[in-house]
């Protein structure tokens, strides 16, 4: 199972765009878990939860490049969602992001 | 997912980016970057304008009653907003604050 974690400001309205994504994986059937947190928590889900890849949402693309420096380290993908599909809440599209960073690796 | 709550989501993607971009601009600003931290505020600006018009939708619209969810949903949106809105005019006065200190560090040198 790859855990595919998204983190946005309070992980409120990114939690919905998950569950999207995780519907879109269920039809599919592929081995994926789509979660959402609050940025501020990423470094305590790392050492509990070891994600497969981090996206994080739009309102925080100014962390962005900090964070892929960090964790590209531990080989870890990072991702930014695009601001036109979040607000169309496009599962899809997303996952498919998360698919090719896992994918391509680093 | 349709309606209202596309219509929040739309709002929180705005208005979050426009956000992100104020701090970027802020960041930016902190290096001496001011061209970019303009450019950044000019990205946010346009963003908060299309914000401010899904919002106005939104309030044309009503509120759909009874609905929790989408009344949370409503509320986050409305928060994005207000913090964008905020942080535009923190990232205004930081920026200047950032140029004067530029300015005076080149004096001194």
């Amino acid at each position: 199972m790859k855990k595919v974690y998204l983190f946005c400001s309070a992980g409120m309205s990114t939690s919905l765009l998950a569950s999207n994504m995780q519907k879109v994986a269920n039809d599919h059937n592929l081995p994926i878990e789509v979660k959402a947190f609050s940025l501020p928590n990423l470094q305590d889900i790392y050492e509990k939860e070891h994600p497969d890849c981090i996206l994080l949402g739009p309102q925080v693309r100014f962390a962005y490049e900090e964070t892929k420096k960090t964790y590209n380290k531990l080989n870890i993908p990072v991702g930014l969602i695009d601001a036109s599909d979040y607000g169309s809440i496009n599962g899809e599209r997303v996952l498919k992001l998360a698919i090719k960073l896992m994918k391509q690796g680093l | 997912m349709e309606g209202l709550e596309l219509l929040c989501f739309k709002l929180i993607s705005a208005a979050g980016t426009a956000r992100s971009c104020n701090i970027e601009a802020i960041q930016e600003a902190k290096k001496g970057e001011f061209e970019k931290a303009e450019q950044l505020m000019k990205e946010g600006e346009g963003l908060f304008l299309n914000a401010h018009e899904i919002h106005n939708t939104i309030l044309a619209q009503g509120t759909n009653g009874g609905n929790t969810d989408g009344s949370i949903l409503v509320m986050h949106a409305e928060d994005q907003l207000m913090s964008a809105e905020m942080f535009q005019i923190i990232a205004k006065e930081f920026i200047d604050t950032c140029r004067r200190m530029s300015e005076l560090e080149r004096k001194v040198n």
